[in-house]
């Protein structure tokens, strides 16, 4: 953990709790919903490279990197469309992104 | 979408965190359990439970059996847990969302964006709730229209004809009818359903038995 992250913690004025007994109980408490399991149907139908536009969209790098102090006016991202036009599987192409950094 | 922003995650000190509403689920996604559902993502992420989230939990432990935290309780945490680090929330299908539901949870969305300064918020759902989430976020929301693009429908097609399940009523004159006919006829509006009709119109074209060979594929499925 890094130092900023561990004074980011203090600041929020709570105490580490060792939950390692609870923990899961806890999280099992917060929701019983696992959207993981849905994420995962997802990944699986995905193509590689659908969508990847998106990326490159004023709206999204305004969303994504905001101004030079990361600040922006939209902390929000709504992408809309009609049904199975593919908004739930919105993918990018690994290696085309990489090549880009 | 949400897996970029894992993969960014996994660089940078970022969380994220993800909810897909699914209407045939629309008994138990509710605003808390959706909102307690991303709230749980974040602390799996930290490998550590906020003390004050650890005295809720076992304060509500010791009545009716684990009373469950009421809907302010959980965005507050949210909003706190997010503020610890760059955090992006990703959610999916709003407009599967019960109406009654999706008031609150774009209020509770805009009162953490409020309190968390360095949260991003990912959102998808069909055209007719743009405005809602607009003015439910009090103008801090950006919309971009999805529709597909004529290359990655012809990248889709070639990749789900390399998966197909049943080759033994494919033809070379089906296959170049399908990758001609459905990238020229298909409307912007309904990738799905267009595959499927064009599909159809090409039974008449090919004398292939599409309609068998439909339904053994799962194209449409996604």
């Amino acid at each position: 953990m890094s130092q900023a992250f561990a004074n980011n913690i203090n600041s929020f004025n709570v105490s580490i709790f060792n939950a390692t007994d609870d923990e899961p109980k806890i999280l099992a408490w917060l929701s019983p919903l696992e959207p993981q399991v849905r994420h995962q149907d997802i990944c699986d139908q995905r193509v590689d490279g659908i969508g990847s536009w998106l990326l490159e969209t004023k709206e999204f790098r305004s969303w994504y990197n905001g101004n030079e102090n990361g600040e922006t006016d939209h902390a929000a991202l709504f992408c809309y469309g009609n049904p199975g036009v593919g908004k739930s599987h919105i993918w990018y192409e690994r290696r085309s992104v990489r090549n880009q950094e | 979408m949400v897996d970029y922003l894992c993969d960014q995650a996994v660089e940078q000190e970022m969380a994220v965190a993800c909810f897909y509403y699914d209407f045939a689920s629309r008994g138990v996604q509710s605003p808390t359990n959706m909102l307690g559902s991303l709230l749980k993502q974040l602390l799996s992420g930290l490998g550590a439970i906020p003390g004050e989230i650890a005295r809720k939990f076992r304060g509500q432990k010791k009545v009716i059996g684990g009373r469950r935290l009421r809907l302010p309780d959980v965005v507050k945490m949210l909003a706190d847990v997010s503020s610890l680090q760059r955090t992006f929330i990703c959610v999916d299908a709003l407009d599967e969302c019960v109406l009654k539901h999706r008031v609150e949870v774009l209020e509770a969305l805009g009162e953490i964006l409020l309190r968390s300064p360095n949260t991003r918020i990912f959102m998808t759902g069909r055209s007719h709730i743009r405005g809602v989430v607009e003015r439910g976020l009090g103008g801090r929301a950006t919309s971009v229209l999805i529709k597909p693009r004529d290359d990655n429908i012809v990248t889709y097609l070639r990749t789900r004809l390399k998966k197909d399940t049943t080759p033994e009523v494919m033809d070379s004159g089906l296959e170049n009818d399908i990758m001609k006919s459905i990238p020229e006829e298909i409307s912007e509006s309904y990738v799905a359903s267009g595959v499927r009709e064009t599909f159809v119109s090409c039974t008449t074209l090919t004398g292939a038995n599409v309609d068998s060979y439909w339904s053994h594929s799962r194209w449409t499925q996604s």
